[in-house]
């Protein structure tokens, strides 16, 4: 009952994580394509920030899964299959020597991810809405009766 | 009619009523002109001399041509014309050319009697080509007009005034018995009103492009001649011979009408159009319509294919490439096609008319390749005005520039902006506007010229040229010899080292363990260190490794002379290549410039160790054959971006007998501008001189250090990949850390904008770079090229070389992703969807039915698209090549300039005995020298013949071939294996000949060596292996031959036509 509220805002900060990694990844490439990285730079910049990524999303997955928000899990499950097969065929970081030839291709997919974990924002939110409130009402509601017996009791005396 | 002749450009035959058909060529760039005729391959040159002339009487009855089927090589007529540059309404005899005299008259093949032209529609050509004979001819002005030919030029004119005859023409056989035989002009019934659309297209194309070289229609009317019968006056293009491919506008139209009972012209000169004398006797069907293109008739019945194609009419390169010499005459601003190659010399005006061009559109540049001694590129100082350029877009101040505003402001052709002239640069401006000091200026005169840059272009000061050498020694090198050829050849060549004297070099030798020299000047002997730490591994002595070479030379000597024995006793048999690529990479890094790397074994040890992936049979055709292609450690890639940051190029030679990986290795080289050697089966005593002379001539080429290479255009045009070995820094900047004349590169554009609206679009190819000699320079590379809006006009102007070279490096790069077989199937259905694309623009205006069409300038697509598919790196599966031969050939494939790449895929066979035996060899000249087709057909057991690809000799000897001959060339084992036989000049004329045609092809193309393999007719399997696998006309496992190439092209082509 507590920990609701509590996951999701752990739910919340990973996906804010998870869109400031993908924002920062779209960024390096922008920089790159309109040529104020180097290749060099850029993709030792993404690739650092990859596998964190990654495991972000894996945590973030396995997350849902444990405490039981099967949709989320559901929702988040395709993109982790899809990096972990990236990860799997060793796809995943970008090859500097021809990041020109992938680069199109690699900022659309991080672009479509992005949007995906502003969709999930979205949601996440929604749900921190109502459990918060639900939380917060039913905290206020419980006081309110516990004060209200208190009052009652004290009229009584 | 088995088939038309192939060797017609543009094949428009234009019927007209007189004997006679001339063109004339109406542009000031006169050289690039036609002739009305057939141009035979070896006048090249030619003037454009007008008119021809042909023989009056034909009878128009049945027509009989001398199938001149014998006669290999194409056959024109040349006749020589009078005509006169300026109009002169009357002529006298005075103006009368002598015509050229040549005394072959070829027309004694047996005439036969064409059996369905006239029914299928196909009409006999006729090439008479104009010999360009008087040289004020040459020049032609402007004036459209032609003469008629004087009345006086007797009509009995010796047939010797033809050299050739085009094959496959038909000649009435009437004509065979006149002297007139030469004109073989074919008798073509025409119908005037058909071709009334054509030159009024023409005409719009004209003035479209001012400059451009167009042709006019001359027309001179004349009294129809007595018997009424039309010549076929050809289009200029239909005159070419393969040399003359890819000219645009080849095809002038331009047709004299003449006959020969003329009295005086009619002074009739029509600029635009032909004119037909309303008398023309309206002989033929349907016939009139000009054909814009080549064809080949794939059967005798339209519908029945079987009948098959007469394998001579195929087209073929036997004349090698033919530069499109239009494109630098075209714009007199433009560079050599040696650095430029676009691969149509026409820009698409619409997004819409580009997606129906379906072959690749791009350039491929060269941007250092060797120029002949007279046309080097001019060095340019601006020393006190820094280099000119535009404010925006940064082009170079190029030929195309206007000045304007009194020569105080320039346009910048690729961006429109107007600059400002800098006060040092200003000169006054004429009264046609052009600067008057414009013949001071060769950067605005000339297409390439080369800038000495000044401190603003460099980052650091100009790098002194550096080898490093990273050897083998591990057993294999020793045994095979190699180690010692390469210390050998490494000292040899160490007087020749561009760039003294700040020439550096260092070493680094590897086996288990990785060993430093040092070789300071101070010493007397090299010291040698040995760090066998590979897992950390570091530098001992990091300042005494890389050394000035002139101060230490006696050090490098003696380290060189030791180093074979040294390693005599090595019996190691690992390589720590990776850590010894660290190591070279630490020592360079402070400078950068090229590691040659002598690569024996897979390496075993370290990072970068390699598994034995092996060749496996039963991997091809699945989904991951690929993979065997692509490098399989990611350290070499990453090791290979880092020499590429620190301006290192790598070469690789590899030797050994085993799987070495070079697809991984071979990335090295690929990112790093460099080159990857292969020596399979290295020995030292076979191939020590291909290896001596390579790397000889890897060390001493000019080459340009720490370069990058961008290639601007202008607006609404966009180069968007780019293919070759080297790194793209950033999305138009190529890092080459090292470039020479045996590189080029390749790009492809699009258009930006959906609809051109400039008339032209302008290309600058610029290479920064360090010369040898350490100044920084750039070399500008222009050209220009016509914004078209017809696609007819597209294909006109195509670029084989260009087009065939990009096809060969996007198919490679399509088999490091895909199987091989889709790589090939994906040539194969751009090559149908080009040709479809063409077919259908003809379709609707001629009857096309059994006949395979394509323009003039795409008439060996078909052929070079079959041996690119039969070419070593996308050949066959896994029994056709070997998979570390099939890497290396792509990675040379994608470095490859045009010229070597068609000679690569269509390779010269040339039949030597004759030559051998003849009395004198005045005429060793290499025109003499016939190229035959690539077919076995082609090989005569009692001839030996030279097969020459660029990269190898094949000397073929036939089975009947005289011992005489046999005994005096291989001496007295000439009995026994050829594999043993060793080739060496004997003492006696045939042999010595023999080395010295040899020796002169190895000259002609020196930047590999050719190493002359022996093979004698039967002799399975090297004859399969050398020869017969790489005849690709013929039909080898499983592959199609040629004809059932164009057969099954064609059936495609139909389909969904």
């Amino acid at each position: 009952m507590d920990l609701e509220p509590l996951l999701w805002i752990i739910f919340f900060l990973m996906n804010m994580g998870l869109i400031a990694l993908n924002l920062y990844q779209i960024v390096s490439l922008s920089d790159l394509e309109a040529d104020y990285l180097n290749p060099y730079e850029s993709s030792s910049r993404i690739n650092h920030v990859v596998i964190p990524e990654y495991l972000l999303h894996g945590a973030f997955s396995i997350l849902f899964l444990l405490s039981g928000h099967w949709f989320f899990f559901l929702a988040t499950l395709p993109a982790a299959y899809i990096n972990l097969r990236k990860f799997m065929k060793r796809e995943h970081l970008i090859d500097v020597t021809e990041v020109f030839r992938v680069l199109s291709v690699e900022k659309k997919l991080r672009i479509v991810k992005l949007g995906f974990y502003l969709l999930l924002f979205v949601l996440v939110m929604t749900r921190i809405y109502a459990a918060g409130t639900f939380s917060v009402v039913m905290s206020v509601f419980h006081s309110d009766n516990e004060e209200l017996d208190i009052r009652s009791s004290i009229l009584e005396f | 009619m088995g088939t038309e002749n192939p060797n017609r450009a543009n094949f428009s035959q234009r019927p007209s009523t007189t004997p006679f058909s001339a063109s004339q060529n109406a542009s000031p760039f006169s050289s690039s002109s036609q002739v009305a005729g057939a141009v035979a391959s070896s006048f090249r040159p030619y003037n454009p001399l007008p008119s021809s002339q042909i023989p009056p009487s034909f009878s128009s009855g049945p027509l009989a041509g001398p199938e001149a089927s014998g006669f290999r090589s194409v056959h024109q007529v040349r006749l020589s014309d009078p005509a006169g540059p300026p109009p002169a309404p009357s002529y006298g005899p005075s103006q009368t050319r002598p015509s050229q005299r040549l005394p072959s008259p070829q027309f004694s093949s047996p005439a036969q009697v064409p059996p369905l032209w006239t029914s299928t529609g196909e009409r006999p050509v006729v090439a008479p080509s104009v010999r360009p004979s008087a040289g004020p001819f040459s020049s032609t002005p402007v004036s459209f007009q032609m003469q008629p030919q004087p009345p006086t030029i007797p009509l009995g004119s010796p047939p010797k005034s033809m050299n050739t005859v085009q094959r496959g023409m038909n000649v009435p056989q009437s004509s065979m018995d006149s002297p007139f035989a030469a004109v073989s002009t074919n008798l073509q019934p025409s119908s005037p009103p058909m071709r009334a659309p054509f030159p009024a297209a023409r005409g719009t194309l004209q003035s479209a492009f001012p400059g451009y070289p167009s042709q006019q229609y001359n027309a001179v009317p004349q009294t129809p001649p007595v018997n009424s019968v039309a010549f076929p006056p050809q289009q200029g293009g239909s005159v070419a011979p393969p040399p003359a491919v890819s000219r645009p506008y080849i095809g002038q139209q331009g047709s004299y009408v003449q006959s020969p009972s003329i009295s005086a012209p009619l002074g009739m000169y029509s600029q635009d159009r032909m004119q037909h004398p309303a008398s023309l006797p309206h002989l033929g069907t349907a016939q009139g319509l000009v054909e814009d293109f080549s064809s080949l008739s794939l059967g005798s019945v339209p519908g029945s294919l079987d009948g098959g194609i007469d394998s001579k009419a195929l087209p073929r390169p036997l004349d090698g490439d033919v530069e499109p010499k239009s494109f630098a005459e075209m714009y007199p601003g433009n560079c050599s096609s040696r650095y430029l190659r676009l691969s149509t010399c026409a820009m698409p005006n619409s997004q819409s008319l580009a997606s129906r061009w379906h072959l690749p559109l791009g350039a491929v540049v060269c941007p250092l390749a060797e120029a002949p001694e007279s046309e080097e590129v001019p060095i340019v100082n601006f020393l006190t005005t820094g280099i000119i350029r535009c404010r925006r877009c940064r082009t170079y101040v190029n030929p195309y520039v206007t000045f304007t505003d009194h020569g105080r402001k320039w346009r910048c052709n690729l961006c429109s902006l107007l600059n400002d002239v800098p006060g040092e640069y200003y000169a006054h401006l004429d009264a046609s506007g052009r600067r008057i000091d414009l013949d001071q200026r060769p950067e605005l005169t000339k297409g390439s010229v080369e800038f000495i840059a000044p401190a603003e272009y460099m980052v650091r000061p100009p790098m002194p040229p550096l080898y490093f050498f990273l050897i083998d020694v591990s057993v294999c090198a020793v045994r095979s010899g190699m180690l010692e050829v390469v210390a050998q050849t490494i000292k040899s060549s160490l007087d020749t080292l561009p760039g003294f004297p700040r020439t550096q070099i260092g070493f680094i030798t590897y086996d288990s363990t990785v060993h430093f020299y040092n070789i300071k000047s101070s010493l007397t002997q090299p010291q040698m260190m040995v760090v066998s730490d590979l897992d950390d591994i570091f530098v001992p002595l990091p300042d005494d490794l890389l050394v000035n070479l002139s101060e230490s030379r006696t050090v490098v000597d003696a380290f060189l002379d030791s180093l074979p024995s040294m390693f005599q006793e090595n019996m190691n048999v690992e390589s720590a290549f990776g850590p010894a690529l660290k190591a070279a990479f630490m020592v360079m890094s402070q400078l950068g410039g090229k590691l040659l790397i002598f690569q024996n074994t897979l390496p075993s040890l370290g990072a970068g160790r390699l598994r034995l992936r092996g060749d496996d049979a039963r991997v091809y055709g699945t989904e991951k054959e690929h993979t065997l292609r692509v490098p399989e450690d990611p350290f070499y890639k990453q090791m290979a971006a880092d020499f590429s940051k620190f301006q290192i190029a790598v070469n690789i030679y590899a030797f050994s007998d085993k799987y070495t990986d070079i697809a991984t290795l071979g990335t090295l080289a690929k990112y790093t501008g460099g080159q990857v050697y292969y020596y399979p089966n290295f020995v030292a005593s076979v191939h020590k001189d291909k290896l001596r002379h390579e790397l000889g001539r890897d060390l001493t080429r000019e080459t340009a250090w720490e370069a990058v290479m961008r290639i601007r255009c202008g607006r609404g045009v966009r180069f968007t990949s780019y293919h070759g070995n080297f790194m793209l820094r950033s999305t138009d900047l190529m890092a080459l850390p090292a470039v020479d004349c045996d590189k080029a590169y390749a790009m492809q554009l699009c258009l930006e904008e959906t609809l051109l609206t400039t008339d032209r679009v302008y290309f600058q190819v610029a290479l920064l770079y360090t010369s040898s000699s350490g100044e920084r320079r750039i070399r500008v590379h222009n050209a220009a090229a016509p914004v078209v809006a017809d696609l007819g006009e597209l294909y006109r102007q195509a670029d084989i070389g260009a087009i065939v070279s990009l096809l060969s490096r996007l198919a490679i790069e399509k088999s490091l992703s895909y199987k091989l077989d889709e790589a090939r199937t994906s040539v194969q259905f751009r090559i149908v969807k080009a040709l479809r694309e063409y077919r259908n623009l003809h379709a609707v205006q001629h009857r096309l039915g059994g006949r395979m069409i394509y323009p003039e300038s795409l008439k060996l697509l078909a052929l070079y698209g079959l041996a690119l598919c039969k070419s070593t790196p996308l050949r066959g599966g896994y029994p056709d090549v070997q998979l570390d031969e099939r890497c290396a050939a792509g990675y040379t494939v994608m470095a490859l300039p045009v010229k070597k790449l068609l000679k690569l895929l269509y390779p010269n066979l040339i039949r030597l005995d004759e030559y051998l035996l003849k009395a004198s060899f005045a005429d060793e000249s290499e025109n003499v020298w016939k190229r035959l087709p690539l077919s076995a057909e082609s090989l005569d057991s009692s001839g030996i013949y030279i097969y020459d690809d660029g990269f190898r000799f094949v000397l073929w000897f036939g089975r009947m071939l005289s011992p005489d001959i046999a005994r005096s060339v291989l001496g007295e084992d000439y009995a026994t294996d050829y594999s043993k036989v060793c080739l060496m000049e004997r003492d006696n004329e045939i042999s010595r000949r023999l080395m010295r045609i040899i020796k002169k092809y190895r000259e002609s193309d020196p930047s590999y060596y050719q190493l002359c393999h022996l093979v004698w007719q039967g002799e399975q399997p090297r004859e399969g292996f050398y020869l017969l696998a790489n005849l690709v006309e013929d039909q080898v496992g499983g592959t199609n031959s040629y004809a059932d190439w164009m057969l099954q092209l064609y059936r495609q082509v139909q389909q969904n036509a």
